[in-house]
């Protein structure tokens, strides 16, 4: 442990803690717009603050601001019967696991301090000094069998097969050029600890999330909180085992456990989601479960236990658990992101620049210098990362809430066989796949570069399709009274109801 | 080691366990109406309810012996406040029937097209609320929208979106305005296609059918013994409506169906409200086709009706009977009568006795959520807690009726 | 425990149409295709409803309450006109010479069924033209916290003097004491076309074709 190195962990922990605490501020106001906007309303945006005579609103972007002032003013009222020690106990320990499950998710690719200006291939070596003019780099030629192309440091066919005997930078991956100077640092993870358990980390902290939500509905001598906790105790139970069951098909298919290497074989090959759907979604519904949201926000469900846990906490208690579900939600899109959405990946983006290429055919190249591609790449993780926020969103504000035991239902009947069905069926697959030649092999790459292209193309016409149509489209959205213009007699519409 | 296998009593092996009392309400998120129940529970299922009523009582039924026999009307309206229209129209027939009135077909298709619209506004908040019980929180602020296009033609009206206070002994305290058929019409549009888009959040979701399916439960003749009315019996698959049964004012001339169930659970109650919906919308759009633009709205019974301003400010007699009718309040023959028509929830009857003054000296209210709350610990039991909340919701009590 | 019904219902002469049970097909049960497709119908609201902000272009709510999208009313910013029969807070109509047209007849204090008019009459001086023949309010006072806003009290005045077509709406206030209204705020009101002549065609005694009543009959 030199200095520098505590130095760096520390800058990386004020990273990630200063971006999740951030987004779940922003969270909160994006869950209130968002809603809004989905049910024909204007949402909050009265909230206003008067610098030198300037009255500022930012569409209610200070609301965050406006809460957390309430939270910390108002009262904080502990029951005269609760146990004050862990009524108090309770909020920090639903905070805390989730604010550290970050640690072990990568959102870079390794920085090297030293090259930041230099084009820096995945095996570590710089190709050259980036120079804008000359941004067409000869590579070298490819003296593998069989392989043509030379992309980021290694053979095409040697990157997209699994075997690792054709890679032999394989160790190197995700090092800096040797040459560190004495006193430097050289090569920087971007994850806060870089240690091996990895998703088993995740799980073991993502597991300490229910004894906070249980110890708060016992502690606080109410029993609305009692069952509340309770609830909250079982669901997080049941859906631990199906979270955790519906990734070993992926830890399967990437061969390692720690997210980094998780991620980096993304960029290898293809994002997760396509190799594995099935887990995808299994995960991604026990995530919504672990956040305790709808459809899955029975311990809190506010109409039948009022607020479940939450009765009994008022002021910044209350915050804290406010906070630490929005964190949750900001943590659970992350490990999605890291394990299924290709990380910091974007197709075709390379550590040392983007190239288009589809099997032997390289369409484009355009090498970008070193720190560029790690800014891109972090881009890519937290704008990733927010995209699947927002798509909570929508889950949580679409979807009514289930019953206590359908949800076990849900969770045991449904998740749990499928997650083991994919299992299965990932090992045969997997097993399969080992017996077939490289031939079918070298395919299967091609294939996954055709996925790159289709990936890419769509985010591409996405975005596009959001500029022109916000911005470009003289269109309008809405048709002004619609009602009056479609001018049908209210028969008509009638017969047409009941005919439906 | 000891034998493992010596006899032990099955029930010795059980922990002893007693059932949680819970009070939920009478402030609580689904109890709307402030109503209070106390439930035993078994972990999740509810052993045992006692509901208890009578948060919202305000001696109705005492108040409107004090003043005029119009004066009642302000508090019909805050009988079902989702629909007061209908309230009114129920009390206004009821002492017709005594006084042997029969409103002009004009004012009769005015209530009728009134009535609906409060039925359908009141139909749509039922279903919006359980929907957003339920947690789907979208699909209730989009009816909700719906709801508001239907009060807003009311406040046009009445000239108040909830207390209207609009109907009178006799007639109508306003005549229709002429605008009222094309904006009935562009209302039930665009509540229509509210609907739809909201139908498709729901009637296809798994988690919402499965929380109202077989929820709730309740047969027919259990229903008809507790004396259930309304859409909660015809969700049983009783076709009981009192406007086709007993048809008041125009209903006899009106075409439509009566939407029922056939288990009488969550899930019928639901889409009978739906279904009702459309077909008061039909009804709407018959009504407005049938009713006459002009002629009178009230009956000529110049010791009952006030006289038009017109005649109070000009003449001796207007001014006369003003002043009697205001002072004194329309005198209603001696006797006693049952009217019943079909309000929101069921079976609205007033049982009105009068002895020959303008005061009344009986009012007497039959609420048709009483009856409905009767059975729901019936409907409850052995469900679970979030069960109440379903059920509860397509109950549709009102406290204000089912309090009085 | 109810016995099971004897006999057949009353009601059987009514058939009714049996309303459809949940299709519970298979894409229904398997969650995932049904729920995308619910999430595409909130998206289109999402995206429509952001567009309409971005670009500026949402329904003006206050001319356009029935379009689709966003037609919050942002209240005290933007108000909509309340219709012309809307009954919102009382004023007392003024004769020409700005006199409240009001003879204090107590009709409206006697409709009221939230007796929340006060009202105390006087006499005209002698030398008054409408002396003998009318009286007037020395104090006409309305309880705004009282009144349930039924209107009944527009309909019991026989000379058009109390009306309710203000357009404002029941004013809250922090205290009780100004909820009541006594006749000179009440006469300061106007309508919402900004009038406060009352519409009696009746003549009165100073004006120049005041006579006789009419009667629609003699007396036998
Ligand atoms: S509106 Fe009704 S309650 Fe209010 S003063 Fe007039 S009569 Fe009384
Ligand atoms: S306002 Fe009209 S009803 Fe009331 S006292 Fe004056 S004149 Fe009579």
């Amino acid at each position: 442990m030199t200095l520098s190195s505590i130095i760096w962990t520390v800058v990386k922990i004020l990273i990630v803690v200063g971006f999740i605490v951030n987004l779940s501020a922003i969270l909160t106001w994006m869950e209130r717009r968002q809603s809004a906007m989905m049910q024909d309303r204007v949402g909050p945006n009265r909230a206003e603050i008067t610098v030198f005579g300037y009255k500022i609103r930012l569409f209610g972007l200070l609301y965050p601001i406006a809460d957390a002032v309430k939270m910390f003013t108002k009262e904080d009222f502990i029951p005269p019967n609760a146990d004050k020690v862990l009524h108090s106990l309770a909020p920090m320990l639903s905070l805390f696991p989730p604010l550290v499950v970050l640690g072990v998710v990568p959102f870079t690719d390794t920085l090297c301090l030293d090259n930041l200006h230099e084009v820096v291939q995945k095996n570590g070596v710089v190709a050259s000094n980036w120079h804008f003019f000359s941004s067409w780099i000869e590579q070298p030629s490819c003296s593998l069998p069989g392989a043509k192309n030379f992309i980021d440091g290694c053979c095409v066919i040697g990157c997209q097969t699994a075997g690792v005997v054709h890679q032999p930078w394989a160790e190197h991956f995700g090092t800096c050029p040797a040459n560190v100077a004495p006193g430097m640092i050289g090569a920087i993870h971007m994850q806060v600890i870089d240690f091996n358990p990895g998703v088993l980390y995740v799980f073991a902290l993502a597991g300490m999330g229910i004894v906070g939500a249980s110890i708060a509905g016992w502690s606080s001598d109410n029993k609305f909180s009692l069952m509340g906790g309770l609830r909250a105790a079982s669901q997080l139970v049941s859906y631990e085992v199906a979270m955790g069951l519906s990734i070993v098909g992926a830890i399967m298919v990437y061969g390692t456990i720690r997210l980094d290497e998780m991620t980096r074989w993304q960029g290898d090959h293809v994002w997760g989601v396509f190799v594995q759907p099935l887990a995808f979604i299994l995960f991604l519904t026990a995530a919504i479960a672990e956040t305790k949201r709808a459809p899955f926000d029975l311990p809190e469900g506010e109409s039948e236990i009022v607020a479940g846990y939450l009765v009994e906490y008022s002021g910044m208690k209350f915050g804290m658990f406010y906070m630490g579900e929005f964190i949750e939600i900001a943590t659970s899109s992350a490990l999605l992101v890291a394990i299924f959405l290709g990380g910091y990946n974007m197709p075709f983006l390379h550590r040392d620049g983007i190239t288009i290429a589809v099997g032997d055919a390289v369409v484009w190249k355009q090498h970008i210098p070193h720190i560029l591609v790690i800014l891109m790449q972090a881009g890519a993780f937290f704008g990733k990362i927010f995209v699947l926020c927002w798509f909570q969103m929508f889950v949580r504000w679409t979807l009514p809430r289930f019953r206590y035991d359908q949800l076990m239902k849900l969770g045991w009947r449904m998740l749990l066989p499928a997650a083991l069905a994919n299992i299965f069926l990932t090992g045969v697959i997997l097993i399969a796949f080992d017996r077939t030649g490289t031939e079918f092999q070298e395919r299967m790459g091609v294939v996954g570069d055709f996925v790159n292209l289709a990936t890419a193309i769509a985010i591409t016409f996405v975005q596009l399709w959001i500029v022109i149509g916000f911005f470009g489209s003289t269109q309008p959205a809405i048709r002004r009274n619609a009602f009056n213009k479609r001018a049908r007699s209210a028969g008509e519409i009638v017969e047409k109801a009941l005919a439906s | 080691m000891e034998p493992t296998d010596y006899d032990i009593d099955e029930t010795d092996l059980e922990l002893p366990a007693e059932p949680m009392r819970l009070n939920m309400g009478p402030s609580h998120p689904a109890m709307h109406g402030t109503i209070r129940m106390v439930l035993e529970l078994d972990g999740e299922s509810v052993e045992k309810v006692d509901v208890q009523l009578g948060y919202l009582h305000r001696g109705f039924e005492k108040m409107c012996e004090r003043g005029t026999w119009a004066q009642v009307f302000p508090y019909t309206d805050r009988l079902n406040y989702v629909s007061p229209i209908l309230n009114n129209v129920g009390y206004a027939l009821a002492v017709e029937k005594l006084a042997g009135i029969v409103v002009p077909e004009r004012c009769q298709y005015y209530r009728v097209i009134l009535g609906e619209l409060a039925r359908i506004s009141d139909h749509l908040t039922c279903n919006g609320a359980m929907a957003m019980e339920l947690g789907a929180f979208t699909p209730f602020l989009w009816i909700m929208k719906g709801r508001e296009h239907i009060w807003d033609l009311l406040e046009e009206e009445t000239g108040a979106r909830l207390t209207h206070s609009f109907f009178r002994i006799g007639g109508v305290a306003k005549p229709p305005r002429p605008e009222l058929k094309a904006r009935v019409r562009e209302v039930v549009d665009a509540v229509l296609l509210i609907l739809d888009e909201s139908e498709k959040l729901l009637l296809k979701n798994r988690i919402f059918v499965d929380r109202l399916q077989g929820v709730g439960h309740i047969t027919a003749a259990e229903a008809v013994q507790y004396g259930f009315t309304g859409t909660v019996l015809r969700a049983t698959g009783v076709a009981y409506d009192v406007r086709k049964a007993h048809p008041y004012l125009v209903y006899d001339r009106m075409e439509f169906d009566v939407p029922v169930g056939t288990d009488g659970d969550n899930w019928d109650r639901f889409m009978c409200r739906l279904y009702e919906i459309r077909q008061s919308c039909r009804i709407l759009a018959q009504a407005c086709e049938q009713m006459p633009d002009d002629g009178p709205v009230n009956v000529e019974r110049p010791e009952i009706v006030l006289p038009e301003k017109e005649a109070v400010y000009k003449t001796i007699e207007g001014t006369i009977q003003h002043f009697k009718l205001v002072m004194e309040g329309a005198l209603i023959p001696a006797g006693e009568v049952y009217s019943y028509t079909e309000a929101g929830n069921g079976e609205l009857g007033f049982f009105i006795v009068s002895d020959g003054s303008g005061t009344p000296y009986r009012v007497r209210v039959r609420p048709p959520c009483v009856f409905t709350l009767q059975g729901f610990p019936r409907m409850i039991r052995g469900h679970m807690v979030a069960d109440i909340v379903p059920t509860f919701g397509s109950v549709n009590m009102i406290g204000g009726e089912c309090d009085r | 425990m109810p016995q099971p019904l004897v006999g057949s219902f009353p009601y059987d002469k009514v058939k009714g149409t049996a309303v459809p049970k949940p299709t519970r097909t298979a894409s229904e049960q398997g969650y995932v295709s049904e729920i995308t497709k619910g999430i595409a119908v909130t998206m289109t609201h999402f995206f429509k409803n952001t567009r309409a902000m971005v670009r500026g272009e949402r329904p003006d709510p206050v001319v356009d309450p029935m379009s689709e999208g966003i037609t919050t009313l942002e209240y005290p910013d933007q108000k909509r006109p309340y219709p012309e029969r809307f009954r919102g807070v009382h004023r007392l109509t003024h004769r020409d010479d700005g006199s409240p047209r009001c003879v204090a007849c107590l009709c409206c204090s006697t409709a009221c069924p939230a007796q929340c008019i006060y009202i105390e009459a006087g006499e005209y001086g002698g030398k008054d033209k409408r002396h003998g023949y009318e009286r007037y309010p020395v104090k006409f006072v309305i309880d705004e916290l009282r009144c349930i806003f039924c209107g009944y009290c527009v309909e019991a005045c026989p000379c058009d003097a109390i009306r309710m077509d203000t357009g404002v709406h029941p004013v809250p206030y922090d205290s009780r004491d100004q909820f009541i209204y006594g006749k000179n705020m009440l006469l300061a009101m106007a309508s919402q076309a900004g009038k406060q002549k009352h519409e009696n065609p009746r003549a009165e005694p100073p004006d120049a074709d005041y006579g006789p009543i009419e009667r629609l009959a003699g007396h036998h």
